[in-house]
Protein backbone atom coordinates (compact mmCIF):
# COMPACT_ATOMS: atom_id res chain seq x y z
CA UNK A 1 0.00 0.00 0.00
CA UNK A 2 1.10 3.16 -0.46
CA UNK A 3 1.95 5.55 2.15
CA UNK A 4 -0.40 5.65 4.76
CA UNK A 5 -3.43 8.01 4.45
CA UNK A 6 -3.86 10.03 7.33
CA UNK A 7 -7.75 10.29 8.50
CA UNK A 8 -8.84 12.91 10.76
CA UNK A 9 -11.69 11.99 13.65
CA UNK A 10 -13.74 14.97 15.40
CA UNK A 11 -16.11 13.49 18.04
CA UNK A 12 -16.69 14.04 21.27
CA UNK A 13 -17.51 10.65 22.68
CA UNK A 14 -14.58 9.02 24.31
CA UNK A 15 -16.38 5.38 23.93
CA UNK A 16 -17.30 5.72 20.18
CA UNK A 17 -14.01 7.78 19.81
CA UNK A 18 -12.23 5.26 20.48
CA UNK A 19 -13.67 2.17 18.68
CA UNK A 20 -13.62 4.19 15.72
CA UNK A 21 -9.76 5.12 16.13
CA UNK A 22 -9.19 1.06 16.81
CA UNK A 23 -11.20 0.07 13.38
CA UNK A 24 -9.61 2.71 11.52
CA UNK A 25 -5.84 1.75 12.75
CA UNK A 26 -6.30 -1.64 12.56
CA UNK A 27 -7.45 -1.30 8.70
CA UNK A 28 -4.15 0.32 7.98
CA UNK A 29 -4.84 4.39 8.42
CA UNK A 30 -3.12 6.96 10.65
CA UNK A 31 -5.52 8.13 12.65
CA UNK A 32 -5.63 12.01 14.70
CA UNK A 33 -8.50 12.50 16.73
CA UNK A 34 -10.29 15.50 18.16
CA UNK A 35 -13.02 16.03 21.40
CA UNK A 36 -14.26 19.37 20.32
CA UNK A 37 -14.61 21.62 17.00
CA UNK A 38 -11.97 24.05 17.79
CA UNK A 39 -9.33 21.44 18.14
CA UNK A 40 -10.22 19.48 14.85
CA UNK A 41 -10.67 22.86 12.95
CA UNK A 42 -7.05 23.32 14.08
CA UNK A 43 -5.71 19.80 13.25
CA UNK A 44 -7.31 19.68 10.13
CA UNK A 45 -5.79 23.08 8.82
CA UNK A 46 -1.62 22.01 10.16
CA UNK A 47 -2.17 18.51 9.60
CA UNK A 48 -4.34 18.40 6.13
CA UNK A 49 -5.70 14.84 6.66
CA UNK A 50 -6.78 12.79 3.41
CA UNK A 51 -10.29 12.70 5.35
CA UNK A 52 -12.38 14.18 7.21
CA UNK A 53 -14.82 11.99 10.44
CA UNK A 54 -16.92 14.71 11.51
CA UNK A 55 -19.90 13.93 14.16
CA UNK A 56 -22.50 16.54 13.49
CA UNK A 57 -23.64 16.90 17.63
CA UNK A 58 -20.28 18.50 18.73
CA UNK A 59 -20.35 20.40 22.13
CA UNK A 60 -18.85 23.71 20.85
CA UNK A 61 -19.63 24.34 17.63
CA UNK A 62 -22.77 23.27 15.16
CA UNK A 63 -21.81 20.71 12.69
CA UNK A 64 -22.65 22.80 9.58
CA UNK A 65 -20.68 25.62 10.68
CA UNK A 66 -17.47 23.38 10.72
CA UNK A 67 -18.08 21.88 7.16
CA UNK A 68 -18.28 25.52 5.91
CA UNK A 69 -15.15 26.06 7.90
CA UNK A 70 -13.42 23.74 6.17
CA UNK A 71 -14.85 24.26 2.68
CA UNK A 72 -13.61 27.92 3.18
CA UNK A 73 -10.24 26.66 2.33
CA UNK A 74 -9.98 23.17 1.30
CA UNK A 75 -11.68 20.75 -0.48
CA UNK A 76 -10.65 17.02 1.26
CA UNK A 77 -13.71 14.88 1.95
CA UNK A 78 -15.79 14.74 4.75
CA UNK A 79 -18.10 11.92 6.43
CA UNK A 80 -20.37 13.65 8.21
CA UNK A 81 -21.70 11.04 11.46
CA UNK A 82 -25.55 11.76 12.47
CA UNK A 83 -28.45 9.95 14.13
CA UNK A 84 -31.13 8.65 12.27
CA UNK A 85 -34.20 10.47 12.78
CA UNK A 86 -32.69 13.48 12.40
CA UNK A 87 -32.62 13.41 8.21
CA UNK A 88 -33.36 17.43 7.82
CA UNK A 89 -29.69 18.00 9.46
CA UNK A 90 -28.52 15.16 6.90
CA UNK A 91 -29.46 17.09 4.22
CA UNK A 92 -27.84 20.62 5.56
CA UNK A 93 -24.44 18.82 5.96
CA UNK A 94 -24.69 17.44 2.69
CA UNK A 95 -25.68 20.29 0.99
CA UNK A 96 -22.91 22.78 2.79
CA UNK A 97 -20.51 20.45 1.19
CA UNK A 98 -19.63 17.02 3.22
CA UNK A 99 -19.19 14.07 0.89
CA UNK A 100 -21.49 11.42 2.51
CA UNK A 101 -22.66 10.54 5.77
CA UNK A 102 -22.80 7.86 8.27
CA UNK A 103 -25.95 6.60 10.27
CA UNK A 104 -24.92 5.81 13.83
CA UNK A 105 -25.17 3.46 15.00
CA UNK A 106 -22.91 2.03 12.23
CA UNK A 107 -21.22 -1.20 11.79
CA UNK A 108 -17.42 -1.21 11.29
CA UNK A 109 -17.51 -2.72 7.57
CA UNK A 110 -20.17 0.23 6.53
CA UNK A 111 -18.04 2.70 8.36
CA UNK A 112 -14.77 1.28 6.22
CA UNK A 113 -16.72 1.31 2.98
CA UNK A 114 -17.89 4.60 3.05
CA UNK A 115 -13.90 6.10 4.11
CA UNK A 116 -12.62 3.75 0.60
CA UNK A 117 -15.25 5.28 -1.52
CA UNK A 118 -14.62 9.05 -0.45
CA UNK A 119 -10.61 8.30 -0.33
CA UNK A 120 -10.91 7.13 -3.49
CA UNK A 121 -12.80 9.35 -5.37
CA UNK A 122 -10.81 12.42 -3.67
CA UNK A 123 -7.76 10.90 -5.53
CA UNK A 124 -9.34 9.82 -8.66
CA UNK A 125 -10.96 13.74 -9.04
CA UNK A 126 -7.40 15.08 -8.19
CA UNK A 127 -5.32 13.06 -10.26
CA UNK A 128 -5.15 11.23 -14.05
CA UNK A 129 -8.55 10.34 -15.70
CA UNK A 130 -7.65 6.99 -17.18
CA UNK A 131 -9.87 5.90 -20.21
CA UNK A 132 -11.70 3.49 -17.61
CA UNK A 133 -13.32 6.20 -16.07
CA UNK A 134 -15.77 6.59 -19.08
CA UNK A 135 -17.50 3.48 -18.01
CA UNK A 136 -19.46 3.01 -15.19
CA UNK A 137 -19.91 -1.07 -14.17
CA UNK A 138 -21.89 -2.34 -11.71
CA UNK A 139 -23.48 -6.16 -12.19
CA UNK A 140 -25.03 -6.87 -15.43
CA UNK A 141 -25.29 -3.09 -16.01
CA UNK A 142 -22.80 -0.76 -17.81
CA UNK A 143 -23.23 2.93 -18.89
CA UNK A 144 -20.64 4.16 -21.49
CA UNK A 145 -20.67 7.95 -20.88
CA UNK A 146 -18.92 8.48 -24.63
CA UNK A 147 -21.07 6.60 -26.50
CA UNK A 148 -24.34 7.72 -24.22
CA UNK A 149 -25.16 3.87 -24.25
CA UNK A 150 -26.51 2.12 -21.13
CA UNK A 151 -26.29 -2.00 -21.41
CA UNK A 152 -27.97 -4.55 -19.02
CA UNK A 153 -26.94 -7.93 -19.76
CA UNK A 154 -25.19 -6.32 -22.94
CA UNK A 155 -28.57 -5.38 -24.28
CA UNK A 156 -28.98 -1.97 -24.80
CA UNK A 157 -32.07 0.11 -22.43
CA UNK A 158 -33.41 3.45 -23.73
CA UNK A 159 -33.51 6.24 -21.73
CA UNK A 160 -34.77 9.82 -21.95
CA UNK A 161 -33.07 13.18 -22.16
CA UNK A 162 -33.57 13.63 -18.25
CA UNK A 163 -33.08 9.99 -17.29
CA UNK A 164 -29.79 9.58 -19.02
CA UNK A 165 -28.90 13.20 -17.13
CA UNK A 166 -29.99 11.86 -13.83
CA UNK A 167 -28.37 8.20 -14.41
CA UNK A 168 -25.29 9.86 -15.42
CA UNK A 169 -25.42 12.26 -12.26
CA UNK A 170 -25.83 9.57 -9.87
CA UNK A 171 -23.39 7.14 -11.13
CA UNK A 172 -20.63 9.35 -11.45
CA UNK A 173 -21.14 10.03 -7.55
CA UNK A 174 -21.10 6.37 -7.24
CA UNK A 175 -21.70 5.37 -3.37
CA UNK A 176 -22.21 8.45 -2.15
CA UNK A 177 -25.72 9.99 -1.26
CA UNK A 178 -27.04 12.71 -3.66
CA UNK A 179 -29.62 14.99 -1.85
CA UNK A 180 -32.95 15.82 -3.70
CA UNK A 181 -32.04 19.28 -4.04
CA UNK A 182 -28.39 18.57 -5.60
CA UNK A 183 -30.17 16.15 -8.42
CA UNK A 184 -32.64 18.55 -9.54
CA UNK A 185 -30.69 21.56 -10.09
CA UNK A 186 -28.13 19.52 -11.37
CA UNK A 187 -30.57 18.13 -13.90
CA UNK A 188 -33.39 20.86 -14.38
CA UNK A 189 -31.00 23.87 -13.89
CA UNK A 190 -30.18 25.88 -10.66
CA UNK A 191 -34.00 27.75 -10.63
CA UNK A 192 -35.94 24.64 -11.08
CA UNK A 193 -38.88 23.75 -8.83
CA UNK A 194 -37.93 22.39 -5.72
CA UNK A 195 -41.10 20.17 -5.50
CA UNK A 196 -39.80 16.64 -6.20
CA UNK A 197 -42.62 14.84 -7.60
CA UNK A 198 -41.27 15.08 -10.92
CA UNK A 199 -38.19 14.01 -9.74
CA UNK A 200 -40.08 10.81 -8.34
CA UNK A 201 -41.66 10.61 -11.37
CA UNK A 202 -38.73 9.95 -13.14
CA UNK A 203 -36.64 7.80 -10.82
CA UNK A 204 -39.66 5.28 -10.73
CA UNK A 205 -39.56 4.93 -14.71
CA UNK A 206 -35.82 4.27 -14.21
CA UNK A 207 -36.47 1.95 -11.93
CA UNK A 208 -38.49 0.10 -14.36
CA UNK A 209 -36.13 0.05 -16.49
CA UNK A 210 -33.44 -0.78 -14.77
CA UNK A 211 -34.26 -2.94 -11.82
CA UNK A 212 -35.60 -6.38 -11.85
CA UNK A 213 -37.98 -5.35 -8.61
CA UNK A 214 -38.55 -1.80 -8.32
CA UNK A 215 -39.04 -2.74 -4.52
CA UNK A 216 -35.80 -4.47 -4.40
CA UNK A 217 -33.40 -2.22 -6.33
CA UNK A 218 -30.01 -3.37 -7.06
CA UNK A 219 -28.55 -1.02 -8.08
CA UNK A 220 -30.11 2.90 -7.03
CA UNK A 221 -31.24 2.92 -2.94
CA UNK A 222 -33.16 5.39 -1.98
CA UNK A 223 -32.81 7.26 1.27
CA UNK A 224 -35.72 8.19 2.68
CA UNK A 225 -35.84 12.56 3.30
CA UNK A 226 -32.41 12.84 2.11
CA UNK A 227 -31.54 11.33 -1.28
CA UNK A 228 -30.37 8.65 -4.05
CA UNK A 229 -27.28 6.49 -3.70
CA UNK A 230 -25.82 4.65 -6.82
CA UNK A 231 -24.21 1.37 -5.77
CA UNK A 232 -20.53 1.59 -6.09
CA UNK A 233 -18.57 1.51 -9.46
CA UNK A 234 -16.93 -1.40 -10.20
CA UNK A 235 -14.67 -0.17 -12.62
CA UNK A 236 -11.91 1.56 -10.13
CA UNK B 1 -70.66 36.96 29.69
CA UNK B 2 -71.09 39.70 28.90
CA UNK B 3 -70.63 38.99 24.96
CA UNK B 4 -73.10 36.34 25.41
CA UNK B 5 -75.84 38.73 26.72
CA UNK B 6 -75.42 40.89 23.80
CA UNK B 7 -75.49 38.01 21.57
CA UNK B 8 -78.77 37.27 23.19
CA UNK B 9 -79.99 40.42 22.63
CA UNK B 10 -79.21 39.97 19.17
CA UNK B 11 -80.61 37.07 18.26
CA UNK B 12 -83.72 37.94 19.95
CA UNK B 13 -84.46 40.92 18.70
CA UNK B 14 -83.43 40.04 15.06
CA UNK B 15 -85.54 37.18 14.31
CA UNK B 16 -88.28 38.94 16.48
CA UNK B 17 -87.96 41.65 13.77
CA UNK B 18 -88.10 39.04 11.03
CA UNK B 19 -91.11 37.38 12.08
CA UNK B 20 -92.73 40.84 11.97
CA UNK B 21 -91.51 41.72 8.84
CA UNK B 22 -92.51 38.24 7.86
CA UNK B 23 -96.32 38.93 9.68
CA UNK B 24 -97.09 41.79 7.97
CA UNK B 25 -96.27 40.62 4.44
CA UNK B 26 -98.59 37.72 4.99
CA UNK B 27 -101.01 40.12 6.61
CA UNK B 28 -101.24 42.61 3.20
CA UNK B 29 -101.09 39.41 0.62
CA UNK B 30 -103.98 36.90 2.64
CA UNK B 31 -106.31 38.64 4.30
CA UNK B 32 -107.95 37.63 7.45
CA UNK B 33 -105.08 34.76 8.79
CA UNK B 34 -104.84 35.47 12.02
CA UNK B 35 -103.49 31.77 12.92
CA UNK B 36 -100.68 31.79 10.04
CA UNK B 37 -99.32 35.16 11.73
CA UNK B 38 -99.09 33.50 15.24
CA UNK B 39 -97.54 30.10 13.42
CA UNK B 40 -94.73 32.36 12.73
CA UNK B 41 -94.34 34.14 15.75
CA UNK B 42 -94.19 30.42 17.56
CA UNK B 43 -91.68 29.65 15.05
CA UNK B 44 -89.31 32.92 15.42
CA UNK B 45 -89.82 32.00 19.78
CA UNK B 46 -88.60 28.56 19.13
CA UNK B 47 -85.64 29.62 16.96
CA UNK B 48 -84.78 32.30 19.58
CA UNK B 49 -84.96 29.62 22.08
CA UNK B 50 -82.54 27.38 20.45
CA UNK B 51 -80.05 29.95 19.93
CA UNK B 52 -79.67 31.31 22.92
CA UNK B 53 -78.95 30.61 26.51
CA UNK B 54 -81.34 30.73 29.80
CA UNK B 55 -85.25 31.38 30.25
CA UNK B 56 -85.36 35.31 29.67
CA UNK B 57 -85.48 35.65 26.04
CA UNK B 58 -87.79 33.17 25.56
CA UNK B 59 -90.23 34.74 27.82
CA UNK B 60 -89.32 37.90 27.08
CA UNK B 61 -90.07 37.35 23.50
CA UNK B 62 -93.24 35.42 23.98
CA UNK B 63 -94.66 38.28 25.66
CA UNK B 64 -93.58 40.58 22.77
CA UNK B 65 -95.05 37.99 20.16
CA UNK B 66 -98.69 38.42 21.81
CA UNK B 67 -98.28 42.32 22.18
CA UNK B 68 -97.25 42.35 18.83
CA UNK B 69 -100.27 39.88 17.35
CA UNK B 70 -102.63 42.04 19.73
CA UNK B 71 -101.52 45.04 18.32
CA UNK B 72 -100.59 45.13 15.12
CA UNK B 73 -102.37 41.92 13.48
CA UNK B 74 -105.97 42.02 15.37
CA UNK B 75 -108.70 44.37 15.18
CA UNK B 76 -108.91 46.98 16.06
CA UNK B 77 -105.48 47.49 14.50
CA UNK B 78 -102.48 49.57 16.97
CA UNK B 79 -104.05 49.56 19.66
CA UNK B 80 -104.22 46.82 22.60
CA UNK B 81 -107.60 45.41 23.37
CA UNK B 82 -107.43 42.21 26.07
CA UNK B 83 -110.52 41.58 26.33
CA UNK B 84 -111.13 40.06 22.75
CA UNK B 85 -112.64 36.62 22.91
CA UNK B 86 -110.04 34.06 23.46
CA UNK B 87 -107.45 35.61 23.48
CA UNK B 88 -106.24 34.89 27.05
CA UNK B 89 -105.76 31.50 26.13
CA UNK B 90 -103.56 32.21 22.55
CA UNK B 91 -101.30 34.38 25.02
CA UNK B 92 -100.94 31.56 27.61
CA UNK B 93 -100.53 29.22 24.62
CA UNK B 94 -97.69 31.28 23.35
CA UNK B 95 -96.51 31.37 26.92
CA UNK B 96 -96.38 27.61 27.51
CA UNK B 97 -94.61 26.48 24.10
CA UNK B 98 -91.56 29.19 24.90
CA UNK B 99 -91.19 28.08 28.36
CA UNK B 100 -91.33 24.05 27.38
CA UNK B 101 -89.08 24.27 24.76
CA UNK B 102 -86.30 26.40 26.25
CA UNK B 103 -86.57 24.10 29.48
CA UNK B 104 -86.01 20.89 26.48
CA UNK B 105 -83.08 23.17 24.47
CA UNK B 106 -81.73 24.43 27.57
CA UNK B 107 -81.83 20.83 29.21
CA UNK B 108 -80.23 19.61 25.80
CA UNK B 109 -77.36 21.74 25.75
CA UNK B 110 -76.06 20.83 29.12
CA UNK B 111 -76.64 17.01 28.19
CA UNK B 112 -74.28 17.84 25.03
CA UNK B 113 -71.95 19.76 27.37
CA UNK B 114 -71.52 16.84 29.57
CA UNK B 115 -71.20 14.44 27.01
CA UNK B 116 -68.26 16.25 25.27
CA UNK B 117 -66.53 16.67 28.58
CA UNK B 118 -67.24 12.77 29.21
CA UNK B 119 -65.72 12.41 25.82
CA UNK B 120 -62.54 14.50 26.24
CA UNK B 121 -62.01 12.51 29.78
CA UNK B 122 -62.44 9.19 28.68
CA UNK B 123 -59.86 10.01 25.41
CA UNK B 124 -57.33 11.09 28.30
CA UNK B 125 -57.83 8.04 30.27
CA UNK B 126 -57.22 6.39 26.61
CA UNK B 127 -54.09 8.17 26.18
CA UNK B 128 -53.01 7.76 29.68
CA UNK B 129 -53.55 4.09 29.73
CA UNK B 130 -51.50 3.92 26.39
CA UNK B 131 -48.45 5.85 28.02
CA UNK B 132 -48.95 3.29 30.89
CA UNK B 133 -49.00 0.48 28.71
CA UNK B 134 -46.26 2.11 26.92
CA UNK B 135 -43.71 2.76 29.55
CA UNK B 136 -44.38 -1.10 31.16
CA UNK B 137 -43.69 -2.58 28.09
CA UNK B 138 -40.93 -0.84 27.73
CA UNK B 139 -39.23 -1.72 31.23
CA UNK B 140 -39.98 -5.04 30.85
CA UNK B 141 -38.53 -5.39 27.46
CA UNK B 142 -35.13 -3.16 28.45
CA UNK B 143 -34.58 -5.13 30.90
CA UNK B 144 -34.05 -8.74 29.48
CA UNK B 145 -31.13 -7.59 27.35
CA UNK B 146 -29.43 -5.40 29.49
CA UNK B 147 -29.30 -8.47 31.98
CA UNK B 148 -27.82 -10.10 29.18
CA UNK B 149 -25.02 -7.41 28.31
CA UNK B 150 -24.57 -7.40 32.13
CA UNK B 151 -24.32 -10.49 32.78
CA UNK B 152 -22.15 -11.71 29.05
CA UNK B 153 -19.48 -8.89 29.17
CA UNK B 154 -18.97 -9.47 33.25
CA UNK B 155 -18.42 -13.25 32.58
CA UNK B 156 -16.49 -11.71 30.09
CA UNK B 157 -14.09 -9.85 32.27
CA UNK B 158 -14.14 -12.24 35.27
CA UNK B 159 -12.98 -15.72 33.55
CA UNK B 160 -11.11 -13.89 30.91
CA UNK B 161 -7.96 -16.76 31.08
CA UNK B 162 -10.54 -19.80 31.45
CA UNK B 163 -12.40 -19.24 28.32
CA UNK B 164 -11.52 -20.43 24.87
CA UNK B 165 -11.26 -18.38 22.10
CA UNK B 166 -14.66 -19.93 21.03
CA UNK B 167 -16.17 -19.06 24.45
CA UNK B 168 -15.44 -15.54 24.33
CA UNK B 169 -16.54 -15.39 20.82
CA UNK B 170 -19.78 -16.72 21.64
CA UNK B 171 -20.02 -14.65 24.56
CA UNK B 172 -19.09 -11.53 22.34
CA UNK B 173 -21.74 -12.66 19.86
CA UNK B 174 -24.50 -12.54 22.48
CA UNK B 175 -23.58 -8.97 23.25
CA UNK B 176 -23.98 -7.89 19.85
CA UNK B 177 -27.55 -9.47 19.42
CA UNK B 178 -28.72 -8.13 22.78
CA UNK B 179 -27.24 -4.39 21.61
CA UNK B 180 -28.54 -4.68 18.20
CA UNK B 181 -32.12 -5.15 20.00
CA UNK B 182 -31.84 -2.75 22.49
CA UNK B 183 -30.97 -0.08 19.20
CA UNK B 184 -33.83 -1.21 17.27
CA UNK B 185 -36.16 -0.62 20.85
CA UNK B 186 -34.71 2.71 21.27
CA UNK B 187 -35.52 3.51 17.08
CA UNK B 188 -38.48 2.38 17.82
CA UNK B 189 -39.27 5.02 21.04
CA UNK B 190 -37.49 7.81 18.90
CA UNK B 191 -40.32 7.47 16.20
CA UNK B 192 -42.57 8.09 18.92
CA UNK B 193 -41.32 11.53 20.07
CA UNK B 194 -41.31 12.25 16.53
CA UNK B 195 -44.71 12.00 16.71
CA UNK B 196 -46.01 13.51 20.24
CA UNK B 197 -43.34 16.57 19.52
CA UNK B 198 -45.87 17.61 17.23
CA UNK B 199 -48.95 16.78 19.14
CA UNK B 200 -50.17 13.32 17.73
CA UNK B 201 -50.35 14.87 14.11
CA UNK B 202 -47.58 13.76 11.91
CA UNK B 203 -45.48 16.32 8.74
CA UNK B 204 -46.40 14.60 5.92
CA UNK B 205 -45.17 15.00 2.64
CA UNK B 206 -45.55 13.48 -0.71
CA UNK B 207 -43.79 10.24 -0.96
CA UNK B 208 -43.48 7.25 -3.76
CA UNK B 209 -44.35 4.12 -1.88
CA UNK B 210 -41.74 1.98 -3.90
CA UNK B 211 -39.40 4.07 -2.24
CA UNK B 212 -40.42 3.43 0.76
CA UNK B 213 -40.91 -0.41 0.60
CA UNK B 214 -37.23 -0.53 -1.43
CA UNK B 215 -35.63 1.77 2.02
CA UNK B 216 -37.24 -0.66 4.40
CA UNK B 217 -36.20 -3.27 2.79
CA UNK B 218 -32.54 -2.15 2.78
CA UNK B 219 -32.23 -1.82 6.43
CA UNK B 220 -34.24 -5.04 6.91
CA UNK B 221 -31.54 -6.43 4.80
CA UNK B 222 -28.78 -4.44 7.24
CA UNK B 223 -30.46 -6.44 10.04
CA UNK B 224 -30.81 -9.99 9.01
CA UNK B 225 -28.85 -10.10 6.45
CA UNK B 226 -30.13 -13.37 4.96
CA UNK B 227 -33.76 -12.39 5.49
CA UNK B 228 -36.06 -13.96 2.49
CA UNK B 229 -38.90 -11.65 1.58
CA UNK B 230 -40.65 -11.87 -1.70
CA UNK B 231 -41.75 -8.08 -2.29
CA UNK B 232 -43.52 -6.27 -4.81
CA UNK B 233 -45.25 -2.91 -5.87
CA UNK B 234 -47.57 -2.26 -8.31
CA UNK B 235 -46.88 -1.57 -11.76
CA UNK B 236 -48.21 2.04 -11.28
CA UNK B 237 -45.99 4.48 -9.52
CA UNK B 238 -47.58 5.73 -6.02
CA UNK B 239 -47.20 8.74 -4.70
CA UNK B 240 -49.11 9.53 -1.23
CA UNK B 241 -48.51 11.72 1.57
CA UNK B 242 -46.91 10.67 4.94
CA UNK B 243 -43.91 10.46 7.00
CA UNK B 244 -41.55 8.18 5.26
CA UNK B 245 -39.13 7.44 8.23
CA UNK B 246 -42.02 6.56 10.41
CA UNK B 247 -43.65 4.36 7.42
CA UNK B 248 -40.58 2.77 7.21
CA UNK B 249 -40.24 2.33 10.81
CA UNK B 250 -43.43 -0.21 10.43
CA UNK B 251 -43.13 -1.65 8.12
CA UNK B 252 -39.33 -2.58 8.93
CA UNK B 253 -41.23 -3.72 12.22
CA UNK B 254 -44.16 -5.99 10.52
CA UNK B 255 -41.35 -8.04 8.61
CA UNK B 256 -38.63 -8.37 11.42
CA UNK B 257 -41.54 -9.80 13.58
CA UNK B 258 -42.39 -12.11 10.71
CA UNK B 259 -39.39 -13.30 10.28
CA UNK B 260 -38.31 -13.73 13.94
CA UNK B 261 -41.99 -14.75 15.38
CA UNK B 262 -43.22 -17.04 12.76
CA UNK B 263 -41.09 -19.47 13.79
CA UNK B 264 -40.85 -20.99 9.84
CA UNK B 265 -37.96 -20.57 7.38
CA UNK B 266 -40.40 -19.67 4.21
CA UNK B 267 -39.69 -16.71 2.49
CA UNK B 268 -42.10 -13.58 3.75
CA UNK B 269 -44.27 -11.82 1.47
CA UNK B 270 -44.44 -8.24 1.40
CA UNK B 271 -46.80 -6.36 -0.79
CA UNK B 272 -48.70 -3.39 -1.50
CA UNK B 273 -52.10 -2.77 -3.24
CA UNK B 274 -53.98 0.06 -4.56
CA UNK B 275 -57.57 0.70 -3.50
CA UNK B 276 -60.09 3.49 -4.27
CA UNK B 277 -59.17 5.62 -1.43
CA UNK B 278 -56.32 3.97 0.21
CA UNK B 279 -53.07 2.25 -0.34
CA UNK B 280 -52.77 -0.66 2.12
CA UNK B 281 -49.69 -2.52 2.89
CA UNK B 282 -49.38 -6.53 3.41
CA UNK B 283 -46.70 -8.75 5.29
CA UNK B 284 -47.24 -11.96 5.21
CA UNK B 285 -46.01 -14.76 7.23
CA UNK B 286 -46.24 -18.84 6.64
CA UNK B 287 -45.73 -19.14 10.43
CA UNK B 288 -47.19 -20.56 13.35
CA UNK B 289 -49.92 -17.59 12.98
CA UNK B 290 -51.13 -15.67 16.37
CA UNK B 291 -52.78 -16.70 18.67
CA UNK B 292 -56.16 -15.93 18.48
CA UNK B 293 -56.87 -14.27 21.88
CA UNK B 294 -54.13 -12.32 20.88
CA UNK B 295 -55.34 -11.13 18.03
CA UNK B 296 -57.47 -7.99 19.75
CA UNK B 297 -55.20 -6.70 21.79
CA UNK B 298 -51.93 -7.36 19.91
CA UNK B 299 -51.59 -3.70 19.02
CA UNK B 300 -52.31 -2.63 22.55
CA UNK B 301 -48.52 -2.70 23.79
CA UNK B 302 -49.43 -4.71 26.69
CA UNK B 303 -46.82 -7.22 27.49
CA UNK B 304 -47.51 -10.59 26.49
CA UNK B 305 -47.75 -12.98 29.99
CA UNK B 306 -48.61 -15.98 28.25
CA UNK B 307 -48.00 -19.47 29.98
CA UNK B 308 -45.31 -20.40 27.46
CA UNK B 309 -42.05 -18.97 25.97
CA UNK B 310 -42.75 -15.41 27.27
CA UNK B 311 -39.38 -14.64 26.30
CA UNK B 312 -39.60 -15.59 22.70
CA UNK B 313 -42.16 -12.51 22.56
CA UNK B 314 -40.02 -10.03 24.06
CA UNK B 315 -40.38 -6.47 21.96
CA UNK B 316 -43.04 -7.97 19.94
CA UNK B 317 -45.70 -6.12 21.86
CA UNK B 318 -43.75 -2.74 21.77
CA UNK B 319 -42.70 -2.81 18.09
CA UNK B 320 -46.72 -2.98 17.54
CA UNK B 321 -48.31 -0.90 19.50
CA UNK B 322 -45.68 2.25 18.00
CA UNK B 323 -47.03 0.59 14.69
CA UNK B 324 -50.47 1.43 15.62
CA UNK B 325 -49.88 4.72 17.15
CA UNK B 326 -47.93 5.90 13.88
CA UNK B 327 -50.77 4.79 11.38
CA UNK B 328 -53.44 6.03 13.94
CA UNK B 329 -51.45 9.48 13.25
CA UNK B 330 -51.43 9.15 9.65
CA UNK B 331 -54.93 8.49 9.58
CA UNK B 332 -55.05 4.95 8.26
CA UNK B 333 -55.81 1.47 10.05
CA UNK B 334 -53.74 -1.09 10.72
CA UNK B 335 -54.98 -4.50 11.15
CA UNK B 336 -53.88 -8.44 12.25
CA UNK B 337 -55.53 -11.70 10.35
CA UNK B 338 -54.52 -15.36 10.23
CA UNK B 339 -54.42 -17.04 7.11
CA UNK B 340 -54.50 -20.81 6.40
CA UNK B 341 -50.50 -20.73 6.66
CA UNK B 342 -49.89 -18.28 9.35
CA UNK B 343 -50.15 -14.61 9.99
CA UNK B 344 -51.01 -11.13 7.51
CA UNK B 345 -50.27 -8.16 9.25
CA UNK B 346 -51.56 -5.11 7.50
CA UNK B 347 -51.97 -1.58 7.04
CA UNK B 348 -53.71 1.46 5.25
CA UNK B 349 -52.82 4.75 4.36
CA UNK B 350 -55.39 7.69 3.03
CA UNK B 351 -54.63 8.53 -0.46
CA UNK B 352 -55.67 12.42 -0.10
CA UNK B 353 -54.59 14.47 2.69
CA UNK B 354 -57.81 14.99 5.24
CA UNK B 355 -59.24 18.66 4.05
CA UNK B 356 -57.94 20.24 7.09
CA UNK B 357 -54.65 19.62 6.61
CA UNK B 358 -53.99 21.03 2.97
Amino acid sequence: MNPKKQLLLIEDERNICNFIMTTLKSNGYKVISALNAETGLSLAASQCPDLILLDLGLPDMDGIEVIRKIRSWGNLPIIVISARTQEREKVEALDAGADDYITKPFGTSEMMARVRTALRRSTSGSGQRSSDQNRYIAGNLVIDYEKHIITIDGEIIHFTQIEYKILTYLSRNAGRVITYDSLISHVWGPFADSNNRILRVNMANIRRKLENNPADPQYIFTEIGIGYRMIDNENQ
Amino acid sequence: MKLKKLSNLIITLSCLAAATALAFLFFHLVPNNGSNIALIYILALIIIVRFTDGYLPGVFSSVVAVICVNFLFTYPYFALNFTLAGYPITFLEMLAVTLFVSTMTTHMKEQAKLIAERDKLLSEAEKEKMRANLLRAVSHDLRTPLTGIIGASSSYLENHDALTESEKNAIVTHIQEDANWLLNMVENLLSVTRIYNRSTKVKKTDESVEEVVSAAMLRLKKRIPDAQVGVSVPDELLIIPMDAILIEQVLLNLLENAIIHSQSREPILCYVEDNDKTVSFHVKDFGIGIAEDRVRDIFDGAPYIGSTESDSNKGMGIGLSICKTIITAHDGSINVRNHEQGAEFYFSLPKERPPHES
